[in-house]
């Protein structure tokens, strides 16, 4: 009874408020001046990199502010796609990688690069033509090339000295001996600490692209160019039954690691595995996070993926030059040295002197001495790759749980069959198909 | 009467022993029943007892073997972290916001309709309440991805605002208050006041807002955790780290950045608090809301 | 005269509403129905009409039909554990009304209603952890093999159903106490006389007599298991060392289509598919509810 005043007057509030509702949606509207930068990254451990290209332009630019908006991948893609097509605020710079970027390219949603920063990317003595290719389409250059993943395996020397192993693993039978012989045990003779961590569980499709590199190592491919812009996939046979197999001989064999085991960077940091396949980014990681680790790197025994990350301008007229200006001065040399550095992202840009850092830290030795013959592989720039990944990922899963597939040749293929074909419809659905 | 007392009287009066076992059944059962209930009550709270415990822990005890229940020395340092690392307070601060205002939006609009629809029996407005009622099944997932266009489309994405959009109205609640409207407020009451002459709006609010107060406060609990604890939709429209309601943001706060056990319960741990002294405080309301839900007859 | 004015009133008054309403309920269910029959890409510019297409597809695609076995295990499977588990908790908190602890029992099993879903998930996924978590702890201990509660294909969806039945157990209870208070007591009295224990006035009078309340109880029970979605992706989230198996629920899969793979007009198409669920359960009910009136 006694707060039947307050009430009531609340309640007249809220019916002004109702009302005026329309109105307050539209201010709620953000606007963006020039003078500002958006800078939308997929990898948080970027940020750093962005900002300190930013504090590097405050001469050229005294009145710029550079917002640097990086977070998880899968996020950071998602608010791309509904960035670019609902009219984007203001410039932004944004960071994809080839194989996301092409189909905004296709329905013309990010715009062609000036011709100064064209000519800057295509001059063979700053970029690989493999990566200016990636940067462009159809002869028009659209991004400048910033950085790229590539995997190496990572061991830990002090786990491999127990075990008696001397040297990195160097053919993929090794890499089963070795993750057998570096697998420690409980009482029980479950394994504590993993031989080889592989990925095997999760969302997404990480576990599928883990799996193709493995399986590159026996010449296999998720996805191979089938001629005429067309794909098809490449994993129903050896390649991939010898992939999948080495797998399921590591889950339900050897038993050197299993699902919910701590897996990937995190659990190398703490110990928890002696191996593992990873991009250079870990480098950086282990250096904050587990400065006293001991341990080396080394290349894999046939190739690795090599994922071109580049530097988009979504913006118009004027205001998208100074976008410009900063995807080219990421790529001074001081900026990439100090990216490889703190970061341990690969810089694309040849011609530059990175020694200074690789020689004060070996582990980037696999990632730039690769052996003669290394063959790289990249995601195809096509619209449906994530989804493709996802859904052989989701096959995967199943695989991987599946201890009947270990000693059966012939499961594991119509395994693979089903799984290839699923890829087939995916293809066909989207016009991408070989005949 | 005491236990001394019933080994005297048993072998005497037969009825009265029978009583007296009775009792002490009774009391045995009752007190079986508490226990039991007990129990339950404890295995029901256990999980965010682990949470609250695992907050205060340092790394070394997230990882030992067992499990400990209460830290061994017990730390505020994944609390300082989490405050210091992500902008934990302004999200908090969001999902209020968000909460606030949908509370505020839902009893208004509510109050308005059920009122009317309640106590205004033209044709259209039984087609319009049969409207209203009808798509109160309709769950929000099956129609989000339609109103996630149009928050981009008013250009409200990433704000209160775009939250907001989809918890402005609550057909149950227009329902609730229909039926208060019906049982409550007698229509003798307001056909008095008409024929003193107050208008239809002063109605209103002069006498069935405050007649409506219960019902209305009932309603503005509900929703106001209905938005607390929203969850798909916040994942959608919020995408930026300075607009993300908490919920979204405990939620990504563990994918693309490390596990860390501790600060994530430290992080959960200061959020929980809040929202269980806030329901222990307007329980009775909480109460009364929930438990009209269940009278949809 | 009056009337006119009245009618005028109503109208305006509930305009506002109507008009919000109109806005965000009734545009976009019919926007949801429009797009499940078009190729709706969020990035290709024409996005022609497909016609039943999207529905077509999603009978053949396996992530989809996984996700609608899943969302199906899951619903009844927090129905099955929930409904008997609130029925018999009310019923004794219900005997013990007038204890002190009555207001205690009612919170504690409340409180998990109300918090929010991701702290409470967090809370769960450590209890479910394989090498950490008291669950297995307390399984060793008894000597019975810790098993891996996330990650198995069974015991994950298991793990949400337990999930999902914590937090829906409180207001099944709630509900289910308010429906015993409005039981008549005189029957009880009579049952009493006639020489009935207590178990058995629950079983032959309680149960029967809650019917319509059961009933309830289990379509909302349904409905929200069938929009399960939070729980799924905190404990599956995919953070760098500790992922869990992703337990494919219907939500997650509308979601992946739309803003992962840009179909909008197919995730469009699995939304119908979730709101034909709904109202069919929605009319069981009704048509139950309605036979019972008639009997």
């Amino acid at each position: 009874m006694k707060n039947r005043s307050a009430k009531t007057r609340i309640s007249t509030r809220a019916l002004l408020m109702s009302a005026a509702f329309g109105a307050a949606l539209l201010s709620g509207a953000s606007t963006v001046s020039a003078e500002t930068l958006t800078v939308w990254s997929g990898y948080p451990e970027m940020a750093p990199f962005y900002e300190h290209v930013a504090q590097g332009m405050k001469a050229a630019y005294p009145k710029l502010e550079v917002k640097v908006e990086a977070i998880a991948l899968r996020e950071h893609e998602k608010r791309v796609a509904l960035g670019l097509t609902g009219g984007q605020d203001g410039t932004t710079v944004i960071e994809l990688s080839g194989s996301t970027a092409t189909r905004y390219l296709e329905n013309d949603l990010l715009p062609e690069a000036p011709a100064d920063i064209s000519t800057f990317v295509k001059d063979p003595k700053n970029f690989d033509k493999f990566f200016s290719d990636t940067a462009g389409q159809g002869g028009k250059i659209y991004g400048v090339p910033l950085f790229r993943g590539q995997g190496a395996l990572y061991y830990n020397t002090d786990m491999f000295k127990a075990a008696g192993l001397t040297a990195a693993p160097k053919t993929m039978e090794e890499y089963s001996a070795y993750a057998e012989k570096l697998t420690k045990r409980d009482a029980s003779g479950k394994a504590s600490v993993s031989g080889w961590s592989m990925r095997l569980s999760g969302g997404g499709q990480g576990i599928a692209e883990k799996f193709w590199i493995n399986m590159h190592q026996y010449g296999g491919a998720i996805l191979v160019p089938a001629g005429e812009g067309k794909w098809k996939p490449n994993f129903a046979n050896e390649a991939g039954r010898k992939a999948l197999k080495q797998y399921l001989t590591n889950i339900f064999t050897t038993k050197t690691v299993t699902p919910e085991m701590p897996a990937d960077a995190d659990a190398f940091e703490r110990g928890q595995t002696a191996m593992f396949i990873r991009e250079s980014w870990v480098i950086g990681d282990i250096a904050k996070k587990a400065p006293d680790l001991k341990y080396a790197t080394a290349p894999l025994p046939k190739g690795s993926i090599a994922l071109p990350t580049n530097l988009y301008v979504a913006g118009k007229g004027a205001d998208a030059k100074v976008g410009w200006e900063f995807a080219k001065a990421a790529n001074s040399p001081d900026n990439l040295v100090w990216l490889l550095q703190n970061v341990g992202w690969l810089p694309n840009r040849s011609g530059v002197d990175y020694s200074a850092v690789t020689s004060k830290q070996p582990a980037f030795a696999a990632f730039v001495d690769y052996p003669k013959g290394y063959e790289f592989f990249t995601l195809p720039s096509i619209g449906p790759i994530e989804e493709i990944l996802t859904r052989v990922a989701a096959q995967l899963v199943v695989a991987f749980g599946d201890a009947s597939l270990a000693s059966d040749d012939a499961k594991i293929d119509a395994f693979l069959k089903k799984a290839s074909d699923e890829v087939n419809t995916i293809l066909t659905r989207e016009g991408l198909g070989a005949k | 009467m005491t236990t001394n007392s019933v080994n005297y009287i048993e072998p005497t009066t037969e009825e009265l022993s029978e009583g007296v076992r009775l009792r002490r059944r009774k009391r045995a059962i009752n007190f079986a029943i508490d226990v039991f209930l007990i129990v339950v009550s404890i295995l029901m709270l256990l999980p965010l007892v682990f949470l609250v415990a695992n907050a205060f822990k340092t790394p070394a005890e997230m990882l030992s073997w067992p499990p400990t229940i209460i830290p061994r020395d017990p730390t505020i340092a994944n609390f300082s972290a989490v405050l210091g690392e992500t902008p934990l307070l302004r999200w908090i601060g969001n999902s209020i916001a968000f909460a606030v205002m949908s509370t505020i939006a839902i009893v208004a609009t509510s109050a308005i309709a059920g009122y009317i629809f309640g106590k205004f029996r033209f044709r259209t407005l039984n087609i319009l309440f049969a409207l209203f009622l009808a798509t109160a099944i309709v769950p929000f997932e099956v129609y989000m991805i339609p109103l996630y266009f149009q928050a981009k489309s008013l250009g409200i994405l990433n704000s209160v605002w775009g939250l907001l959009l989809g918890y402005l109205v609550m057909s149950f609640g227009i329902f609730l208050i229909r039926q208060n409207v019906i049982h409550s407020i007698p229509d003798e009451l307001l056909e008095a006041a008409r024929i003193d002459g107050a208008g239809e709006f002063w109605i209103f609010l002069h006498i069935v807002l405050p007649l409506l107060r219960g019902a209305l406060g009932a309603l503005a609990v509900l929703a106001f955790f209905q938005a607390w604890t929203a969850f798909a939709w916040p994942m959608i429209v919020a995408t930026t780290r300075t607009s993300y309601t908490i919920e979204v943001g405990l939620a990504l706060f563990q994918t693309g950045f490390t596990v860390d056990l501790g600060r994530l319960s430290a992080a959960s741990a200061t959020v929980l608090i809040p929202s269980i002294l806030l329901f222990v405080i307007l329980r009775r309301n909480f109460v009364q809301g929930v438990a009209s839900t269940g009278l949809k007859e | 005269m009056l009337k006119r004015k009245r009618w005028i009133f109503a109208i305006l008054a509930i305009l506002p509403t109507l008009a919000v309403f109109a806005y965000v309920r009734l545009y976009p269910i019919a926007d949801t129905l429009r797009l499940s029959l078009f190729k709706w890409d969020i990035l290709s510019k024409n996005k022609p009409f497909v016609g039943l297409a999207n529905f077509r597809e999603l009978m053949g695609d396996h992530l989809f039909l996984d996700a609608l076995v899943n969302t199906t295990i899951i619903a009844f499977g927090v129905l099955i554990l929930t409904i008997p588990m609130a029925l018999i908790i009310a019923a004794l908190i219900f005997h013990r009304t007038r204890s002190r602890m009555a207001g205690f029992y009612e919170t504690a099993i409340f409180i998990p209603h109300v918090v929010s879903l991701v702290p409470a998930a967090m809370a769960w996924k450590w209890i479910f952890d394989a090498r950490l978590g008291p669950l297995n702890a307390l399984l060793t201990f008894f000597g019975i093999p810790a098993q891996s509660w996330l990650f198995d294909p069974v015991l994950s969806v298991i793990c949400i159903i337990v999930l999902c039945s914590w937090q829906a157990l409180g207001y099944a209870v709630l509900i289910y106490i308010v429906g015993f208070k409005n039981l008549p007591v005189s029957l009880y009295e009579a049952a009493k006389l006639d020489g009935a224990s207590g178990p058995q006035s629950f079983w032959y009078l309680s149960i029967p007599m809650l019917k319509p309340i059961t009933l309830y109880v289990s379509v909302v029970t349904l409905v929200s298991g069938f929009n399960v979605y939070a729980q799924a992706f905190v404990l599956a989230s995919d953070a760098q060392g500790a992922p869990g198996r992703q337990v494919r629920v219907l939500v997650l899969d509308m979601l992946e289509n739309s803003f992962r793979n840009y179909r909008v007009g197919y995730a469009a198409s699995e939304a119908v598919v979730l709101l034909v669920i709904v109202l069919a359960l929605t009319l069981i009910q009704f048509s139950m509810l309605r036979e019972r009136g008639k009997a």
